[in-house]
């Protein structure tokens, strides 16, 4: 049971950050294509119509969330790294200390802004704002702080619990934060 | 007392380990906790900051080059572009490092990240060296160093981030990384050069001109995208967002349906790492504005900036500061995070003293190429290390005489700030 919950939940968070990506990318486009076309004067007749002023905001919004589920993501390929100096240099009990402390610091700072964040988007609803161009309510938007973070929670106790049982962390990040890293 | 308390509990985070992100937060609400008692006020500033510090279309540029590099990267830019920086340079004495140099001078203007150009170009480049007789250490040397031009020359992630966390302008700061960049490709190939004379490095045979032409025209779509991009940036036709959006979308058409080194159904596997990439930059920079923002509200950069004002500093002594400052920062931290934390401190200093921004720009990414390749978190290390199969102490000593050729360019760039600053005067004036 709880391996299937984990199974469906893996796919949910990669499937809605690999979508997010491409959809910004294609409104972007879009947008640009759609700008461009109105110094096209028969083909403005067809575009003009067409209005792509909400397409930054949707953009930015999509590339949150992707942020935000793409951070707990990443928790999970070892992708955030830290300063490992101190870590390297300890012995193997210190360092096993080490790295738990630092996964809790993780988890817990997840939590305390999953809950936040759930107060400010009770906050926001509470005020009925709308976003400035597509007009959607912001508590709807603001919503992906505390999924995000709590989902990142999860993941923070979840590589902490296979640390604790195996010793093992998520494929050690330098050569997959190299690929496109920094 | 405030800055010195920050600072600390900032250090003693990042000594467990924690990633530099969580670190950042976590220095933020501890000295929120300890000084406002959580005053409701606060706390949802935090929150709100959360979600409105991302909300900028400026640095939405970071995950479409992200994205657009990974594209090309996978879809077998890499080949082409050393084919033709063979065919120009080959020929020549120590030809094969030559062409490497070249090779990445060339990528970096498909990548914004220079860990990528050393994977792209020396996972072809090094083994091809090797086989030619040069000595590994020599050849991982190059590789690495010339990997680190991938964060000069546009476009560059980490110019995006300095453009991001100190509101310049990031077209002009692409603009000006273009002769810096240049004129560091030709500093490394010109002591590869004297180099290969003094060891007599081997040389290829010299191509033909149909081989030049036809290498070219291969590379031809891939060097195309950073003239779209600058041209379009340039003209107006775009936003550097928006020429980050075109980027991915040309990059996947030049991947998909030119190059075909990528088929449409391995696009969720690019999109999940450029996805998973460019999240976690996201992270850093939230968490970084949000650290930002305790400064200011602390009004730390005011009191710095005035310390430093009253010491009657030198623009020169300044800036011979903030080189050492992060070179020692590069030891331990990696670029972007670096300069979301150092470059919002120093720009109000480096103003009142009279150093253009855009100057400092490039100033700090050249200082961000060489903590690249110094020990112990060179990225660029880790991944020579990596791709030639050697130890981490070894490759750290093949990059040391690098070092010193960098930390002389460096010196260069600081003090005759017309290399990066004529271009955008000349274009933006």
């Amino acid at each position: 049971m709880g391996r299937i919950f984990n199974r469906v939940l893996d796919r949910i968070e990669e499937w809605l950050v690999a979508s997010f990506m491409a959809a910004a990318t294609l409104i972007i486009f879009a947008a640009v294509l759609h700008r461009q076309s109105s110094a096209i004067p028969w083909l403005w007749d067809y575009t003009g119509a067409l209005n792509f002023s909400w397409a930054q905001e949707l953009c930015i919004y999509l590339f949150i969330w992707m942020a935000k589920f793409g951070a707990a993501y990443g928790v999970r390929t070892g992708i955030h790294i830290g300063v490992d100096v101190a870590v390297n240099a300890a012995g193997p009990r210190l360092k096993r200390v080490l790295v738990v402390l630092a996964l809790s610091l993780g988890a817990f700072f997840t939590a305390v802004i999953a809950i936040m964040g759930a107060r400010w988007v009770w906050f926001i609803h509470g005020t009925g704002q709308v976003s400035p161009d597509l007009e959607w309510p912001m508590w709807v938007v603001y919503l992906c702080i505390p999924l995000g973070s709590a989902l990142m929670c999860y993941r923070f106790l979840q590589v902490m619990a296979r640390f604790v049982k195996s010793g093992v962390l998520p494929a050690q990040a330098h050569g997959a934060a190299a690929e496109e890293g920094a | 007392m405030n800055v010195a308390l920050i600072l600390f509990i900032l250090l003693l985070l990042l000594l467990t380990g924690t990633p530099i992100s969580i670190a950042l937060g976590m220095t933020v609400l501890t000295f929120l906790a300890l000084f406002s008692s959580f005053a409701l006020g606060t706390v949802d500033i935090v929150s709100q900051r959360l979600f409105t510090g991302l909300e900028s279309f400026a640095i939405m540029a970071v995950p479409f080059f992200v994205l657009s590099g990974t594209l090309l990267t996978e879809g077998g830019i890499a080949a082409r572009i050393i084919r033709f920086a063979l065919a120009l340079v080959g020929w020549m004495r120590g030809g094969l490092a030559m062409a490497a140099i070249l090779a990445c001078a060339f990528f970096a203007t498909i990548s914004g990240s220079s860990p990528a150009t050393v994977v792209a170009i020396g996972s072809i480049m090094l083994p091809a060296m090797v086989k030619h007789g040069y000595p590994k250490r020599f050849a991982v040397g190059v590789i690495a160093t010339s990997g680190s031009l991938g964060i000069l020359i546009p476009p560059s992630i980490v110019m995006i981030i300095y453009a991001v966390s100190t509101s310049e302008s990031a077209g002009k700061l692409f603009m000006a990384g273009v002769v810096p960049g240049i004129l560091l490709a030709g500093v490394l190939m010109l002591v590869t050069y004297v180099t290969a004379r003094a060891k007599n490095f081997p040389t290829m045979p010299r191509a033909s001109a149909r081989e030049v032409w036809v290498s070219f025209k291969e590379a031809f779509w891939g060097l195309m995208l950073v003239v779209i991009v600058m041209g379009g940036i340039y003209g107006g036709i775009f936003t550097p967002t928006e020429a980050a959006a075109v980027a991915a979308v040309y990059s996947f058409i030049a991947a998909v349906c030119i190059y075909r080194g990528l088929k449409v159904r391995d696009m969720p596997k690019v999109l999940l790492s450029a996805a998973n990439t460019s999240a976690m930059l996201l992270y850093i920079i939230t968490n970084a504005i949000l650290f930002s923002f305790l400064l200011t509200s602390e009004q730390i950069p005011q009191v710095l900036s005035q310390w430093v004002v009253d010491q009657q500093l030198s623009p020169w002594m300044f800036l011979l500061a903030v080189n050492v400052a992060l070179l020692v920062a590069g030891q331990f931290m990696e670029p972007s995070s670096i300069i979301l934390i150092l470059a919002p401190l120093l720009l109000p200093i480096a103003k009142s003293l009279g150093i253009d921004p855009i100057h400092l720009g490039v100033i700090m990414t050249v200082n961000m190429e060489i903590g690249m390749i110094h020990p112990p978190v060179g990225l660029n290390l880790f991944v020579a290390s990596h791709i030639a199969r050697m130890g981490m102490t070894e490759v750290s000593i093949a990059c040391l005489p690098w070092v010193f050729v960098l930390l002389a360019y460096l010196a260069l760039v600081t003090y005759v700030p017309v290399i990066s600053l004529w271009l955008p005067g000349l274009l933006y004036s």
